[in-house]
Order: C-alpha cells, then sequence, then structure tokens
C-alpha cells in the first residue's frame, strides 16, 4: 500500500492526539486558552501542613483533569499565592483577578481571611470557592447571600459529631469535663457546642476547667498541669494545629491521658504527627471530610491515597479533600453550564447557576452545594487504634462512623444556637 | 503524696520547667544587651535554630545506631555547634554599633524573617519534632505527681548555667573584663581591652544560651517557624521584670513569669497573659529599672 503525505499527516496528528488527550474535548485542549484558576493556600506557618495537603491535592486533581481535556476542552493552569494575613492575602487575590485575570479563586484555610476576603470577592464579582475557613463572625453568617462566593461546611460540624459520639458511646460513664481549645472563635465556639449538646441530651455535667493556650503556643507543660489538678472524666479539645502533637506527647508524660476519656474532633489535620507512642488508643478523633485510611473508601480516594503516599511518602489529611471538591465541583459546573447553553464557554453566572445545589463525588465521599452557597460533605470520625502498620493512630475499622453535613450544620439562615436546641441528631 | 500536694508539685514543675528555658533566652538578650547595649531580637530565632537543629542531630544520631540516653549529649553538642553562628552574625552587627538603636533593632529584626526563611528552606513549613524519646530517662512518679526526669534536667541544665555565668562574670579575669566593658566601653578600650573581642565573646555567648534552650526545649516540643516570635515576646516581659541587661534579673524574672503563668491556668485561665503584664505594668510604674536593674543615671 502506497501512504500518501496527507494520509501520513492525518494519521500522525490523530495518534498524537490520541496518546496525549484522549478526553472528549481533547482536539481542542491545544487550540483553546487555558482555564486559570487561581489558588490561595497557606505554605507557612501554623497552617503549612493544610495548605500543602490541599495543593498537593489540587495539583493531581489538575494533572488528571488535564489528562482527559481540560475543563471544556480548556487546559486548566494554576496560579498559585500564599494565604498570609488578611491584608496581603486580599492584595493577592486582586491581583490574580486583575493581572492574572483567573476564570476562579479557589482556597483560604483561615477564618479570618476568609471572613475579610468575602466581602472583597463579591465586590470583584470573581467566582470565589473557599476550601477551608467561613464568612462568619463567630457563628453569625456576616456575608448571607454571597453571589460569587462559595464556602466550606461549617467549623462546628466536626464539634457536633464529636459530641455526639461522645454522647452515643459514653453517656453516663463522665461527669466532669475540662477543655482545652484554641484562643479564637473556633475553638471556643467548639467547646461551648459540646457543652451546649450536653445540655440539650439532658447529661449531667460539670465543667472543672478551660484552657486557652494561643494558637501555636508549643510549651504547654502548665496547661497540662492546670488540666491534670483538675481531675476531669473527659478532656474536650479542638487543638488541631502543630500545638495538637506537643499537648499530646506532654499529656502522656505526665499521665493526663491516663483513664481520661479524649474527645479530639480535629485532630486529623495532623494525623501523620499524633504518634502511637503518646497518642492512645479509644479516643474520639476527627478525620473531617477525608480519612485516609478509610476501610469504606472509593476508588478515588484509593488512587490518590496511593499516588500522594508514593510521591510524597506522607498521607493527605481533610483540606486535600476540601481542595480536590472546590476543583472537582467547579469543573463539573463548567462543563454542565456549557452543556446546557451549548456554548464553548459559560458565563459567570451560568457556572454559579449551576454550581448551586449541584453534587459530585469528591475524595472523601459525596459533597455538594446548597443554594445559599455553602458546602455539604462527608464526615468521618471514629476511635483511635495501634492496631494498624504506621507509627501513628488510625481509627479503629469496626468503630468508625460517617455523617453527612446536612445532620451537623444549621440549615440556611438559622441561627446555630438554636438549631442545636431544636435539631434532630441521630445517635 | 496527698492529692492537693501532688497538684501543686506538678503545677510549680510545670511553671519552673517553663521557667527554665525562658530563662536561657532571656540571659541571652540580657548579656548582648548588658555588655553591647544592642536589643537582639534575634534572640529567638537562635533559639528557633537549636530546636531545628537538635531534631536533626538526634535524628542523624539514633538512626546511626546512637542508644537513646545519648539525647542529651546530643542536644548539647547541636546546641553548642550552632552558637558558631555567633561571631559571623557580630561582626555584621559590627555595622551598627554606633549608629541609632532605631538600626540595631531594625537590623535584628530583619535577622529573624532572614533565619524564618532559612529555617524553610532547609527543614520546611511544616512543623518538626522528636518522638518520644524524652521518656527514654524515665518519669519520676509519686501518687499523682508525675515528671519525666528529662523536664528535671532541663530544669538542672538551665540552673548550672546560671551559676557557671554567674561565676565566669565574677570570678573570671574575662568575666571582669567584659563587666568593664559594660560599664564603661571608651574606658575599657583605653585601658588596653580589646572591645572587638569581648564583644564577639559575649554575643556568642547570648548565641550558645539561645540555640540550647531551643535544642533542650524541643523533645518535649515542637520546631516551628513561628516559635522565634513566640518565645521572644515572653522573654522581654522577663527582661522588664528582672531589669535590661541584668543577670540575675533574668533568672528571677523567668521564674516569676513561668509559676505567675502556671498558677494563673489553674486559678484562671483566661488570666495567662493577662497575670504577666499587670506585673510588668506594675513593674514598670513602681520600680522602671526592674527587679534587678540600676536605675538609668
Amino acid at each position: 500500500m502506497k501512504l500518501s503525505r496527507r494520509a501520513l499527516l492525518t494519521s500522525l496528528a490523530a495518534t498524537g492526539a490520541g496518546a496525549t488527550a484522549p478526553g472528549v474535548f481533547a482536539p481542542a485542549v491545544a487550540q483553546a486558552k487555558p482555564c486559570r484558576v487561581g489558588i490561595l493556600a497557606p505554605r507557612s506557618g501554623i497552617a503549612a501542613s493544610a495548605g500543602e495537603s490541599g495543593l498537593r491535592a489540587t495539583q493531581w486533581a489538575v494533572e488528571k483533569f488535564n489528562a482527559g481535556g481540560g475543563i471544556a476542552g480548556r487546559r486548566i493552569e494554576l496560579v498559585i499565592e500564599e494565604e498570609t494575613n488578611p491584608k496581603d492575602t486580599i492584595e493577592r487575590f486582586q491581583r490574580l483577578v486583575q493581572q492574572e485575570k483567573v476564570d476562579c479563586v479557589q482556597g483560604i484555610v483561615s477564618t479570618g481571611v476568609g471572613l475579610a476576603l468575602g466581602p472583597v470577592a463579591e465586590e470583584a464579582r470573581a467566582l470565589t470557592i473557599y476550601w477551608d475557613g467561613t464568612t462568619q463572625d463567630g457563628v453569625d453568617e456576616k456575608l448571607p447571600n454571597p453571589k460569587y462566593l462559595f464556602r466550606s461546611t461549617d467549623n462546628e460540624c466536626e464539634a457536633v459529631m464529636s459530641s455526639l459520639l461522645a454522647i452515643k458511646h459514653w453517656r453516663g460513664q463522665f461527669k466532669t469535663i475540662a477543655g482545652i481549645n484554641p484562643d479564637y472563635s473556633y475553638g471556643r465556639n467548639n467547646m461551648a457546642a459540646f457543652v451546649a449538646l450536653l445540655k440539650r441530651f439532658n447529661i449531667e455535667h460539670e465543667v472543672i476547667t478551660e484552657q486557652w493556650p494561643k494558637v501555636g503556643t508549643m510549651e504547654l507543660t502548665s496547661h497540662v498541669a492546670a488540666l491534670k489538678a483538675a481531675k476531669p472524666d473527659l478532656i474536650f479539645s479542638s487543638l488541631l494545629f502543630a500545638d495538637l502533637p506537643v499537648f499530646m506527647k506532654q499529656a502522656h508524660a505526665a499521665e493526663l491521658t491516663k483513664g481520661t476519656k479524649l474527645v479530639f474532633p480535629a485532630a486529623g489535620w495532623q494525623h501523620t504527627l499524633m504518634k502511637k507512642d503518646f497518642t492512645p488508643e479509644g479516643m474520639i478523633f476527627g478525620h473531617n471530610t477525608l480519612y485516609f485510611d478509610n476501610p469504606k473508601a472509593t476508588p478515588l480516594q484509593k488512587e490518590f491515597v496511593t499516588w500522594y503516599a508514593d510521591r510524597f511518602k506522607d498521607y493527605p489529611n481533610w483540606e486535600a479533600d476540601r481542595a480536590y471538591f472546590a476543583i472537582a465541583s467547579y469543573k463539573e459546573a463548567v462543563e454542565k453550564a456549557a452543556n446546557s447553553k451549548g456554548t464553548a464557554w459559560p458565563t459567570i453566572d451560568d457556572v454559579i447557576g449551576a454550581l448551586e445545589g449541584s453534587s459530585v463525588e469528591s475524595l472523601g465521599g459525596k459533597g455538594s452545594w446548597r443554594k445559599d452557597h455553602i458546602a455539604d460533605q462527608t464526615f468521618v470520625q471514629g476511635f483511635s487504634t495501634h492496631a494498624n502498620k504506621y507509627d501513628f493512630v488510625t481509627l479503629d475499622p469496626a468503630r468508625i462512623e460517617t455523617m453527612y453535613s446536612t445532620e451537623l450544620q444549621k440549615p440556611a439562615g438559622a441561627n446555630f444556637w438554636d438549631w442545636l436546641k431544636a435539631a434532630k441528631f441521630q445517635i | 503524696m496527698p492529692a492537693a500536694i501532688s497538684a501543686i508539685a506538678n503545677i510549680v514543675i510545670g511553671g519552673i520547667f517553663h521557667a527554665a528555658v525562658l530563662f536561657l533566652v532571656a540571659a541571652g538578650l540580657q548579656l548582648v544587651f548588658g555588655v553591647q547595649k544592642i536589643v537582639n531580637l534575634a534572640c529567638g530565632s537562635f533559639y528557633a535554630l537549636g530546636a531545628y537543629f537538635g531534631i536533626t542531630l538526634v535524628n542523624y544520631g539514633l538512626s546511626a545506631g546512637l542508644p537513646d540516653w545519648m539525647l542529651l549529649p546530643l542536644l548539647l553538642i547541636a546546641g553548642l555547634l550552632m552558637a558558631l553562628i555567633g561571631p559571623p552574625i557580630e561582626r555584621l552587627l559590627r555595622t551598627v554599633y554606633d549608629r541609632d538603636e532605631s538600626f540595631q533593632l531594625l537590623l535584628t529584626f530583619a535577622l529573624v524573617l532572614m533565619f524564618q526563611d532559612v529555617f524553610r528552606l532547609v527543614w520546611g513549613a511544616n512543623p518538626r519534632s522528636l518522638d518520644n524519646v524524652h521518656l527514654v530517662y524515665g518519669k519520676w512518679t509519686v501518687g499523682d505527681f508525675s515528671v519525666p526526669l528529662y523536664n528535671l534536667l532541663v530544669i538542672s541544665a538551665a540552673l548550672l548555667a546560671a551559676i557557671l555565668i554567674g561565676l565566669f562574670l565574677r570570678r573570671t579575669n574575662f568575666g571582669r573584663l567584659l563587666r568593664a566593658t559594660a560599664e564603661n566601653r571608651a574606658m575599657a578600650e583605653a585601658l588596653g581591652v580589646n572591645v572587638r573581642t569581648v564583644y564577639a565573646a559575649v554575643f556568642t555567648l547570648g548565641t550558645l544560651l539561645g540555640t540550647l534552650g531551643g535544642a533542650l526545649v524541643v523533645p518535649t516540643s515542637a520546631a516551628s517557624l513561628d516559635m522565634a516570635v513566640e518565645f521572644v515576646i515572653e522573654a522581654f516581659a522577663v527582661v522588664v521584670i528582672g531589669g535590661l541587661g541584668s543577670m540575675p534579673g533574668a533568672l528571677a524574672g523567668a521564674g516569676l513569669v513561668g509559676l505567675i503563668r502556671a498558677l494563673a491556668l489553674v486559678v484562671y485561665p483566661e488570666f495567662e497573659i493577662l497575670a504577666i503584664y499587670l506585673i510588668v505594668i506594675g513593674v514598670l510604674l513602681l520600680r522602671p529599672s526592674g527587679l534587678f536593674g540600676r536605675p538609668a543615671t
């Protein structure tokens, strides 16, 4: 058979396209301008590990999506900036929107930054999806009906879930309780939510001491001594930064953890640092929206965790799930809007419309967007165990609990404390 | 041991442990200010440097097959080695000795930021820690009272450092030269004291106290990018209470801050910070030169 020049070029082009971009949008990838996604994530300081986990998940998702044709035929390009204090982060956000001309901004871990950035994102009319952090002052929503901003689940979801687990499993086994929580709205609201739920379920209790170390305090021996002096039956702690493993180490050395029930709703943020040497079995341990070793993990989670472990010799925390959820739901919304409008690239209003009420499979399970732009996600908690191949604690496979956040967070427009008093909880 | 006594003992030991580490950092700050008249904001960075390098050396040593009990010697070596950063930094500070104090503050603050980036580059942004290796020396447990012997060793090391510094300053010729230079630099120079050597030695000693403090505390704690700033603020409270430039002041100030903080956490935890700064304000109002400082003339 004689092969003409034209036939040779045609077959080479087809082979190349098939090999590099197997997705339905593949032929357009090389020609269309890229979809630019701005990322704002902490890369240093106490939240650095969370930012790192989120960034890695975003990069994994982008590689995966680009290999499948990008978003609606456009290759995804990331423009990564650091999340630091509110003022500097807002300036970087404006640079992403005005100079980098990104199609969407994602990221944000700090509540303080999220609160300050929310109105700026609305003013800039820039589609913005938070990984974490809120636009709440305490538990009061400061931006009730945003148009361009999509926000994570309420910060208190994990505390509500841990409280319900403590009530379910330990009712009648504790009376005196103590708290050690970070000294800002997150820590204070979580502790208050725990106490409110104890009252709601008529659990007889007495708060005998509450410790409020400032975030990032690394020398906690005096806090441990104060807790030990109080001799609580149960300690509730939403410590979640690098101070958490330090506290656990110092508490173990002082024998504070021996015989005391421990409720730690946010311990999963530091899970690989919670070594067996000093972290006891049987504590209520929250992994939020991603438990890397979940025996019921989906193929998507297994693929991601395997990639993460192979590449970084580490295991992801929940910020990876939040980041994946942000970019996966954005991709789905853009493509859904493009298909329904029959256009190559939808308008921002079309994307917002498609995001509202949408649902995707995220790394840790199902995730969806409410009409008021608040996320609903799948939460995983359980009891710590040493029976695993790691040097840190994981969850006892027989005692893992999963809840969807519709059971854990206030509905749109509701007051958190009133909702806690009236909600129907499944225990 | 009765429960109440056990509780008090736990609280007091917790406070003294905090004070011991605080003393090492504050003593470095005091020494440098006392002789060189420089408020060295970078003393917190030396503390962080000791902590980071302590982790590296301990991990290296233990993975190379050294027994766990070598923890303390390895940490002391880490502190000593990192003190070698002192002379080159002192050389840099010479450029601002005769300039306005604001230049000195700016330069030492710049050092804090530069060190933070170096830590990020070398050790990464995530906090680093050692596992429970500090329990290798065992625990002292009586009833409800329980303290790791390592914590007592750190307290002893800080006390030993205080005694050695005191002896060095008062009983040795070089110590007398330091005090003479601190009293009147021009006169000391006129009498043939090599002030450059004195300054380099003092700064290195100050650095050593910081790096030792960081190295010794890290097994019970963690090294993080923010630790340099976290501790230096408290160290300044110690300095104000004890008196700027006074070594006994550093010891008394650190002890007071450590114990007041520990007590506040038991009695009224919301007062943890306030209690310390109420004392700072009280000292500034009633005795502005600090408990052991000399009034300005």
